[in-house]
């Protein structure tokens, strides 16, 4: 699995010069009551094939709606979004989004491996099927929940299973929205780790937002400030500290503090609400 | 509501507003020319039911309520998708339909006495008015009120359309739609009954109302506390099925139904 990735993310970078996302002054605007509101204002970003990108900023920076775009669950207004060189016009295939409120996101009446096996259905044989299945629940460590609904799971193993379920297409890059933002401080560590080991086993890149400074720090190779509303990049920071990452010692480092306390300083003068 | 119990203290009233009720006519205490007590109408439910009479209409009236159910619960179902489904259909038809509901089905029957006379037809043709709006309301409700999240999820899966339908917006939508086909059958039956005191002189309905002419009072009681058991048993049986086809559904269906 992690080869074929890698073949992926190779033929990735061939196409787009290592960036497997290219943002080129993508403006969103809105009429909500017919008033005309700009949500996202001129964002340029690239993401680079295999990194993880994390994207900070404050409620109406327009984080979840850049999201979205990527996507391709809506449309932009005017500027260009391409995946893999290929301009986005609607959910690109090797794309998934990670949502943040996983009760609404699963459904509730198919058993958890009934879940995962959502996206593939219908695309690949019955033996493969079960293959991926089994494997992005045992990548999530839920491989004895196979058959539970997710009503019977906690929050932290309902997000578990979303995210399995967006493992089992082998995406290129998994779009995160705020994924753990709903869960308790222990089951959000334990999250982040899974989250990483995934990471660095397999070639997929990440897009994870999050309103948590520290998260964004503790799991990115680069994160992005935005400013707003409207949204736009207030500032992108490159996160030096070795890999593998450790939930005690990465956070004690100073290397880490300085950063938390740089972008803390760089979230504050974004503004926003 | 628990259908699987049995509820005591509701039985026991029950049975006291009987005894009641049977006393305060042997006492005379209240003087309805013809208001039989409980044992007089058990005795006239014998005679229908020895007689064979009872059988027939009930089954006349079963098969007129089950095509009626099916008619109803396809053509409500239908349309209730194509409406849930579709933003245009409920921009440009739904004022419509609305403009419709409001209208009694009993105003209709005579309309479809006069284009069909005294027959099924009449009968189903009132029945199937009135009940497909609430199959048609409750399944346009439960497929647009699908969370907008999943259909995001079935953006972000690749879903195709077929099978958003079909494993999204459907299964979502299926506690909706079986509230809906339960209120349904409710209302066929109650129109059944209308039809056929009106329009088509066959079942339980006609024997009501020709028991009334031929001034039988215990026999009308018979047939009309029959057709109240009948009703509930009706909704039983479709609370069984419902807990056995949706088991998956788990807390949240069990609230529904």
């Amino acid at each position: 699995m992690a080869g074929g990735m890698a073949d992926k993310a190779t033929q990735a970078e061939a196409a787009g010069g290592g960036n497997i996302y290219e943002c080129d002054a993508i403006s969103l605007e809105l009429f909500p009551h017919g008033q005309r509101r700009l949500i996202i204002d001129q964002l340029s970003l690239d993401v680079r094939a295999g990194e993880f990108l994390t994207i900070v900023g404050s409620s109406g920076t327009g984080k979840s709606t850049l999201l979205r775009l990527l996507g391709g669950l809506m449309p932009a207004s005017s500027g260009a979004i391409r995946f893999r060189g290929a301009a986005v016009t609607g959910a690109p295939s090797g794309v998934v989004v990670v949502f943040q409120d996983y009760s609404n996101a699963l459904l509730q009446w198919r058993s958890v491996a009934r879940n995962v096996a959502l996206g593939i259905e219908g695309k690949l044989n019955r033996a493969e099927i079960d293959r991926r299945v089994r494997q992005s629940l045992q990548m999530v460590g839920l491989e004895k929940n196979a058959k539970d609904h997710p009503w019977q799971l906690s929050g932290g193993m309902q997000q578990r299973v979303q995210i399995a379920r967006a493992l089992a297409l082998n995406p290129d890059v998994m779009l995160m929205d705020e994924p753990f933002g709903a869960l308790d401080a222990m089951t959000k560590a334990s999250l982040q780790d899974e989250v990483l080991q995934v990471h660095a086993r397999t070639a997929t890149s990440f897009v994870f937002i999050t309103h948590d400074i520290e998260e964004a720090v503790y799991l990115g190779d680069r994160v992005v400030v935005l400013a707003g509303p409207p949204g736009r990049i207030h500032k992108i920071v490159e996160i030096a500290l070795p890999r593998p990452r450790d939930q005690m010692r990465t956070r004690q480092s100073a290397e880490f503090l300085n950063y938390r306390a740089e972008l803390h300083a760089a979230v504050l003068s974004a503004g926003g609400h | 509501m628990r259908a699987d119990r049995i509820n005591i203290p509701g039985i026991v009233t029950l049975l006291l507003v009987a005894a009641a009720w049977e006393a305060s006519v042997r006492t005379g205490l209240v003087t309805f020319e013809y208001l039989p007590a409980p044992s007089a109408i058990a005795v006239a439910f014998a005679g229908i039911v020895r007689s064979g009479e009872l059988l027939t209409n009930t089954a006349h009236t079963l098969r007129s309520v089950l095509i009626g159910w099916v008619l109803a619960g396809l053509i409500g179902g239908a349309l209730g998708l194509i409406f849930g489904l579709s933003r245009f259909a409920r921009r440009w038809f739904l004022a419509s339909l609305e403009v419709l509901r409001p209208l009694p089905a009993i105003a209709f029957l005579p309309v479809a006495l006069l284009l069909f006379s005294f027959s099924l037809t009449t009968e189903l043709v009132v029945m199937i008015y009135a009940s497909i709006w609430p199959m048609f309301i409750n399944t346009m409700g439960g497929v647009s009120d699908v969370a907008s999240r999943l259909h995001d999820v079935s953006l972000t899966l690749k879903l195709t359309r077929m099978q958003t339908l079909w494993k999204v917006l459907l299964p979502a939508a299926a506690p909706a739609i079986v509230v809906g086909a339960r209120l349904c059958l409710g209302t066929t039956l109650v129109m059944a009954i209308i039809a056929e005191m009106i329009g088509n002189p066959h079942g339980l309905g006609y024997a009501v109302v020709s028991a009334l002419m031929s001034i039988q009072p215990e026999q009308m009681f018979a047939y009309v506390l029959f057709i109240g058991v009948l009703a509930i048993a009706l909704n039983y049986c479709l609370i069984v099925a419902t807990r056995r086809l949706l088991p998956a559904y788990g807390r949240e269906a069990a609230n529904h139904v």
